[in-house]
């Protein structure tokens, strides 16, 4: 965990100064929102951060009444201008419909997946009703991607949608400020709030499309191949909990009145060590992504692998939790 | 984002368009608007169908095809029929393209826009109901694309969006707009209108349709007579006139060629005299039904024109502009007026004018009476008058057109006419036999509306009369048609041909029509009436006309606002809150309530079965009860619930009675 790489954020390739000074005042600006009031999940949205606007949309509409305001008030008509006044307190109304659609929603959580760089990290925002009023089309989204799709909230109940991130380098990655919003229920005015996941989160190493194959990569200290258990049949032994439903011999079973588990020679697993110099490739990315498709490959296999990595040095091991270590290792890397 | 549109969403656009269309499609070319509507029909078929979408060649033939369609018949987009139909037309094409959300947005929000172009044409009290319902109708669909919008591109996981079906959109639709009805009236009372235009109508706004024409020849405003429609409204400060004396002058016609009565440029100058206000005179208010033409009627004889109108020398009152939306005008008429005591030599050879060759048994019947009469023009008028009463003269609307020697031909020949026919035979009889003599247009008497009293005046008043110049007491009104058919005069021109053709409805439909122009009347003095000076007068009825603009604009503000609040907490409740009570709780709602009255009292948390099993001990039908609760839990909870099987229980539980069991009885047990 030494450098950590700060921004998922492409960083623009002209460092003008109108740059350096638009980020100045975005970061004055996220300051601001700060200081609001919470901004980071779990938080219920209330009066202080619950922002509306109308939309482009609205504007048109907006547009179009005042077209219809003149027109009636130039020809003297006043079914017109009723027609105008009865148009403009729908969208008032609507303005406070969308307002009201967002107040008391609570950000009840909000966990990231894991994701390969590249790849697009998935975002699981959960969104509870805490006033008992039912919520409609409640969309979440940040800056430049897609929005999820819509939630629609019963009154008090929870639901939750998931917002893909794309990622693009490995490292530790900021997830960018998230907007919840909502358009309920004509589409004129946008009410919406900010917040920040506080999490950040670890992005592996793309895994190499092409990679040596496995075997000749580690340098094996196991003298067999990797067995496979339904080669050896060794012999049956009393069931125990925790026996995979597979192995139970149910012929054999009946036989004895009760549950016996095949039992299979198990070559010591090959255990290989992955080394960082071992990995062919030209620069070091490309060759941490030959580790990666390796780890990939020795999960798969169910090998037992190890990782050297500089100075970091991972025990030989096997399983989930054994490649998310691994895969962190390697995404923290440099 | 770009999403799906769903067929409901299609078909409620299209018909949200099609309602905001209706009076438009109704005004324009009969095949224009069936290849709108069916353009709209189709569209919502193909998406309620699965069938195939229009084609870019359909697609531009409908665009382009419209479009040389609506110039081939109105030959401009100007105008604003011709502007609004081409409206029409536009959208109806873009609705066969409309695959996107943002196409049935705009679409729907030019609907609003649609409607209130309605009301540049006509603002019936009718064409309310149409605001409501149309505005309510294209802010359901709206409602329903923002649905679509929101629940593309895949539902989310544990609750699929709410079902947004047609009817229910349709209901938030009318609920939202019902609750900006008081913020809508607020603004309307308050919103500061403006004096004068900012810039002109255009003409001919009212496809034809219009009022009295400044020239005659007679025949042409038969259509008239046949237009029940009200050409204006009169309220008195006092008594109204006598039904004889209610003529209303409209423009004053001079030249004749033979066929045509038009104006004199002379009649434009300004009075020399006018009368004077004083006993025996009227002050009333007109308002003037929308009418294309610059005529304002008065009685005789105005005394000075109102705002923005001139008196003529001929007293017609001539407004600057075309009347294309109601007003109302304020005169006080004289009759006690002697119009030109002299009269200028020139007028005098306008008045005696006569074309060439023309009419020659009129001219010898004129200088026969002449010679009877040598100097008494009065004896000779009324010899004239008696004569057309004693002779085989008939007032019908059905006759016949005239031909070159008009006079000659109806006075000898044809014999039957009504007011334009015989006030142009009398006025060129007249001229012949020397006597100064001008044909007045306008209309005549009008329907006493007692109840709310003012006077109706209706197009099928119009009437024509002559006036000639006699000496010492200027000009002076003969209505011909009266001595042919006093009832016209007296009773209207209902009477005089009531029997003769079925131009008029029925009497009680008359009578109903009568009752309808009431309310029809309140309306445009309330709502459509409700203009800058009104507004005035309103807000100083209530005190705050004297308040600086800013503040007036902050009390504006501020009273929309109050409006609006307790509304769209009432809203709260009843969109976005809880789900009302669905059937079979409705079902069961009623129960309760029957069982309330019935002194029972279901108490907080109780369940169903547990009032039945409390309350049946006081019924003599408990055990009835317990089964009806027992089989709304099963419905209720159970996996049965059907729409059948609900029904089945709504009918047997709306049937059931709780019976008390009697008291006394229960005593004695």
């Amino acid at each position: 965990m030494s450098s950590s790489r700060s921004s998922a954020k492409p960083a623009f390739p002209d460092g003008g100064r109108a740059r350096a000074w638009l980020d100045a005042v975005q970061i004055r600006f996220a300051a601001w929102l700060r200081r609001r009031g919470p901004v980071h999940p779990p938080l219920t949205l209330g009066y202080r951060q619950i922002y509306i606007l109308p939309t482009r949309f609205g504007w048109l509409v907006g547009l179009l009444l005042f077209a219809m305001l003149l027109g009636s008030l130039n020809f003297n008509n006043n079914l017109g201008l009723f027609t105008t006044f009865l148009v403009a307190g729908i969208g008032l109304l609507s303005m406070h419909i969308a307002h009201r659609n967002l107040d008391g929603v609570r950000v009840a959580g909000c966990v990231p997946g894991q994701a390969f760089a590249g790849d697009s990290l998935e975002l699981s925002i959960s969104l509870r009703d805490t006033r008992d009023r039912a919520r409609r089309g409640l969309v979440v989204e940040s800056k430049g991607l897609p929005p999820a799709a819509g939630v629609d909230l019963p009154a008090s109940a929870s639901d939750e949608t998931i917002l893909s991130i794309p990622t693009r380098d490995r490292g530790w990655m900021e997830i960018p400020r998230i907007r919840l919003r909502t358009r309920h229920p004509l589409g004129w005015f946008e009410a919406w709030s900010w917040f920040w996941p506080e999490h950040r989160v670890l992005v592996w190493p793309r895994p190499a499309d092409q990679a040596p194959p496995l075997l000749t990569a580690g340098r094996s200290d196991s003298r067999n191949r990797a067995g496979d258990e339904s080669d050896e049949f060794h012999g049956l032994r009393d069931w125990r909990e925790g026996d995979p439903l597979h192995r139970i011999a149910w012929k054999a079973s009946q036989r004895h009145q009760h549950l016996l588990a095949r039992q299979f020679t198990r070559p010591e697993r090959d255990r290989i060590i992955l080394r960082l110099a071992d990995a062919p490739g030209r620069s070091l990315e490309d060759r941490i992504s030959i580790l990666v498709r390796w780890v990939i490959e020795a999960e798969r296999n169910e090998f037992e692998y190890g990782m050297e990595l500089g100075t970091t040095n991972i025990e030989p091991g096997a399983g989930r939790a054994h490649s998310v270590r691994c895969l962190n290792a390697l995404g923290e890397f440099g | 984002m770009i999403g799906a549109l769903s067929p409901t969403t299609v078909v409620l656009v299209v018909g949200a368009f099609l309602f905001a269309a209706l009076p438009h499609l109704a005004a324009m070319p009969p095949w224009l608007a069936v290849i709108i509507v069916l353009a709209a029909v189709w569209r919502a078929a193909v998406e309620a169908f699965e069938l195939r979408r229009p084609n870019w060649l359909i697609r531009g033939f409908l665009t382009f095809g419209g479009l040389a369609l609506v110039i081939l018949h109105y030959g401009t987009f100007w105008g604003r029929r011709a502007a609004t139909v081409l409206l029409c037309v536009m959208i109806a094409a873009k609705l066969s393209e409309m695959f996107r959300l943002r196409d049935a947005r705009v679409v729907a929000a030019l609907g609003y826009f649609l409607i209130a172009t309605q009301f540049l044409f006509s603002q019936k009290l009718l064409l309310f109901a149409y605001l409501v319902v149309g505005c309510a109708l294209v802010t359901a669909a709206l409602i329903r694309i923002q649905r679509d919008a929101d629940s593309a591109p895949a539902p989310a996981k544990n609750f699929p969006p709410t079902a947004a079906g047609a009817a229910s959109v349709v209901r938030d639709g009318f609920l939202l707009m019902l609750l900006a009805v008081p913020f809508a009236l607020v603004l309307f009372a308050l919103f500061p209108r403006l004096a004068s235009p900012l810039w002109g109508m255009p003409e001919n706004a009212l496809d034809g349709r219009t009022g009295l024409s400044d020239e005659m020849s007679p025949g042409n405003i038969a259509n008239l007579f046949a237009d029940d429609s009200p050409a204006f409204r009169v309220s008195f400060d006092g008594p109204p006139p006598p039904r004889s004396e209610r003529y209303w002058r409209g423009p004053v016609l001079w030249r004749f060629d033979g066929r045509t009565w038009r104006r004199l440029f002379y009649s434009n100058r300004a009075p020399e005299r006018t009368p004077r206000p004083g006993p025996g005179a009227f002050a009333y208010t007109v308002q003037l039904e929308p009418s294309e033409r610059r005529w304002l009627f008065s009685l005789d004889y105005p005394v000075r024109a109102p705002e923005d109108a001139r008196l003529t020398a001929d007293f017609e009152l001539i407004n600057k502009t075309p009347v294309t939306t109601l007003m109302s005008y304020d005169v006080i008429s004289q009759p006690d007026f002697r119009d030109s005591v002299d009269l200028l030599q020139t007028m005098r050879r306008f008045a005696l004018l006569l074309p060439e060759d023309s009419n020659p048994r009129t001219r010898a019947w004129a200088e026969e009476l002449r010679s009877r009469y040598p100097a008494d023009d009065r004896a000779l008028i009324d010899a004239v008058l008696a004569w057309f009463n004693r002779e085989d003269f008939f007032y019908s609307l059905e006759t016949a057109p005239l031909g070159r020697h008009s006079a000659d031909e109806f006075l000898f020949d044809l014999r039957v006419g009504y007011c334009e026919y015989y006030a142009s035979a009398f006025v060129v009889l007249m001229r012949a036999a020397g006597i100064p003599a001008r044909i007045v247009t306008g209309y005549q008497g009008g329907f006493w509306q007692a109840a709310d009293e003012y006077l109706l005046v209706r197009q099928s008043d119009a009437h024509a009369w002559a006036e000639v110049w006699l000496e010492g007491q200027g000009w002076t009104r003969v209505d011909p048609t009266a001595a042919v058919s006093p009832s016209r005069i007296r009773d209207g021109a209902r009477s005089a041909v009531s029997g003769s053709g079925g131009w008029l409805s029925s009497e009680w439909l008359y009578q109903l029509r009568n009752q309808y122009d009431r309310l029809q009347n309140l309306w445009n003095r309330w709502i459509l009436g409700f203009d800058a000076r009104r507004q005035q007068n309103f807000l100083a009825s209530l005190g705050i006309d004297k308040l600086p603009p800013g503040l007036k604009a902050a009390l504006l503000v501020v009273l929309a606002g109050l409006v609006l609040v307790p509304l769209a907490l009432l809203l709260q409740s009843t969109t976005n809150g809880r789900a009302r009570p669905d059937r079979l709780d409705r079902i069961w709602l009623r129960l309760r309530g029957r069982l309330r009255r019935a002194g029972i009292r279901p108490s907080i948390g109780e369940t169903p079965l547990e009032l039945a099993g409390r309350s049946a001990e006081d019924l003599d039908n408990g055990h009835e009860l317990i089964t009806l609760a027992d089989e709304y839990s099963r419905l209720k909870y159970g996996a049965f619930g059907s729409a059948k099987a609900i029904n089945a229980f709504g009918r047997k539980t709306d049937r059931w009675r709780p019976r008390r069991r009697n008291p006394s009885a229960l005593k004695q047990s």
